[in-house]
């Protein structure tokens, strides 16, 4: 499924003294297969953004585009179900008496059958690691462990877009780190993952490609390699040494995972280092 | 520090009596804060983690005058430490926003700068940047760090290079404390670090992988300097 925003402007409150212009005329395309990563400042538009791509919000003025087709055509259910959107701070929708029925609600509503239901469910609390909490309530569950169930309840709508808004803020290392895995595993799969997130670390190494905000606007927009060279200021610590020490030693090359930078600084000082 | 479920936000509620021990003893400054719980909130201030939950006033200013006017400052007194510690988390011009309508980064600067104005004797900042971008996190860390010396920090969070500065850092693990030691021996210690699910920065493990110490070079500059000079000595040799 593709994703087009076309000149999308967002003003909340419009009319009154607090008028807030939080997207500026906003374009861009999500492509099928991707993982796109948003970032930006505080109150830079990123959750406003996101909100546009299910019409949870709908556009001040200006277009949302499903396959090419105006989305505001399509209904609001399917696409809830197709473009699976899992909020900032989630866990605070949380509801449901166990975990189990928390994550079933989703497919459920969609109308999937029981069996199928039950199926998907454990299929899910599986791949995320919380397989053993489903008869828990999820208000005795750890921070950590709230965030998963609240992920799980999405991804079992098997939605075709997965939209997180800072999906590992408030996460340990380790539990973002195998969170950062299951995005990974979605798009491998040929789903489409679009993350919010402040940690520039973390972005290098999930992000195909990389939206910069700005005051809601789009001030960079491309593959992540170009958009961190370009834009120093929003570009992760492997970026930043690299590109400094690319001054001295232009042979460092572009690199932006942490694996692809040690390998390129290690080639800087020679194999003898390991 | 340390793992999600650890125990860190209950230690938090401990010390100032939202929670009670079901064994054992909590002091603070002498005084037990399940029994004095009001006593103690006058000098314990906690900034919560998930800042939604701590908004409760109808816009940004009365929000951030709540502690203040529980503690029946003087008007006039309190009108300006409002509006200085508005000032200080960079929110000049949001006094009359109403809270529910923030960004999730500008609710967390919101429930600091109420914590700012009353500054207690001892802060409980329960992840404080957790929603905020690099900038507004170095932001946050500086003022943390200006209180040095005269107040008592407790700084909960999952980032190492968060704590390089702070005299002790203690790992909670399960409800145990595992650890209690200088932030450098923590980051050198690779047992410590993974059984408690920590992982060092990124500099660092790009430090520790070319094998320089992984302490050292904080920042990028630092790193890529340090880099340098290894290229050169060995260009030198030849
Ligand atoms: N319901 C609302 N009413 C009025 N203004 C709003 C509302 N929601 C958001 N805003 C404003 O719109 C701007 C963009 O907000 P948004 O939540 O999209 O930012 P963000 O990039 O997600 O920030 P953060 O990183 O802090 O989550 C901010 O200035 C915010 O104060
Ligand atoms: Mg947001």
């Amino acid at each position: 499924m593709k994703i087009e925003l076309e000149d999308v402007r967002h003003v909340y409150a419009a009319g009154t003294t607090f008028e807030v212009a939080a997207l500026r005329g906003v374009s861009l395309a999500v492509e099928p297969g991707e993982v796109l990563a948003v970032v930006g400042g505080t109150g830079s538009g990123k959750t406003t953004l996101v909100r546009h791509l299910n019409l949870l919000l709908e556009p001040t003025s200006g277009r949302v585009l499903v396959d090419g087709e105006d989305a505001r055509v399509l209904r609001r259910s399917e696409l809830r179900g197709r473009i699976g959107l899992v909020f900032q701070s989630p866990e605070e929708a949380l509801f449901a008496p166990n975990v189990f029925e928390d994550v079933a609600f989703g497919p459920r509503r969609m109308g999937v059958g029981e069996e199928e239901v039950e199926k998907r469910v454990q299929d899910t609390l599986q791949r995320l690691g919380v397989a053993h909490l489903a008869d828990r309530s999820p208000f005795a569950l750890s921070g950590g462990e709230k965030r998963r169930v609240a992920i799980a309840g999405v991804l079992a709508m098997h939605p075709e877009v997965l939209v997180l808004d800072e999906p590992t803020a408030g996460l340990d290392p380790a539990t973002r780190g195998e969170l950062l895995d299951v995005v990974c595993g979605v798009r491998d799969e040929g789903g489409t993952v679009v993350i919010v997130s402040h940690d520039l670390d973390e972005v290098a190494e999930v992000a195909d490609r990389v939206c910069v905000l700005e005051c809601g606007e789009v001030r960079a927009f491309g593959r992540a390699a170009d958009v961190f060279y370009a834009e120093p200021r929003y570009a992760p610590a492997t970026v930043r040494t690299a590109a400094l020490v690319a001054r001295d030693y232009p042979g460092v090359g572009r690199p932006v995972s942490f694996r692809e930078t040690l390998a390129a600084l290690r080639g800087v000082l020679g194999r003898e280092t390991t | 520090m340390g793992p999600n479920g650890g125990g860190k936000s209950t230690l938090a509620r401990l010390s100032n009596g939202l929670l009670h021990a079901d064994s054992g003893r909590v002091r603070v400054a002498g005084l037990d804060p399940a029994r004095e719980p009001y006593l103690v909130r006058r000098r314990v201030g906690i900034l919560f983690q998930n800042p939604d939950s701590g908004l409760v006033a109808p816009f940004v200013e009365d929000d951030v005058a709540f502690g203040l006017e529980n503690l029946g400052a003087p008007r006039e007194e309190m009108r300006e430490r409002v509006a200085e510690a508005i000032r200080a988390v960079g929110l000049s011009g949001y006094e009359r926003r109403e809270p529910h309508t923030l960004s999730g980064g500008e609710k967390q600067r919101v429930a600091l700068a109420g914590l700012l104005a009353v500054g207690p004797e001892v802060l409980v900042l329960d992840e404080p940047t957790s929603m905020l971008d690099a900038a507004g996190r170095r932001e946050v860390l500086e003022r943390v760090h200006a209180l040095r010396g005269n107040r008592t920090v407790l700084h909960l969070t999952h980032h190492l290079e968060e704590v390089l500065d702070a005299d002790r850092v203690l790992v909670l693990n399960a409800g145990r404390l595992v650890a209690d030691v200088a932030p450098e021996w923590l980051v050198s210690d690779a047992t410590l670090l993974r059984e408690n699910r920590l992982v060092l920065p990124t500099v660092s493990r790009l430090a520790l992988g070319l094998g320089l110490p992984p302490a050292k070079p904080r920042t990028p500059e630092e790193l890529a300097a340090a880099v340098g000079e290894r290229a050169e000595r060995r260009v030198g040799r030849r």
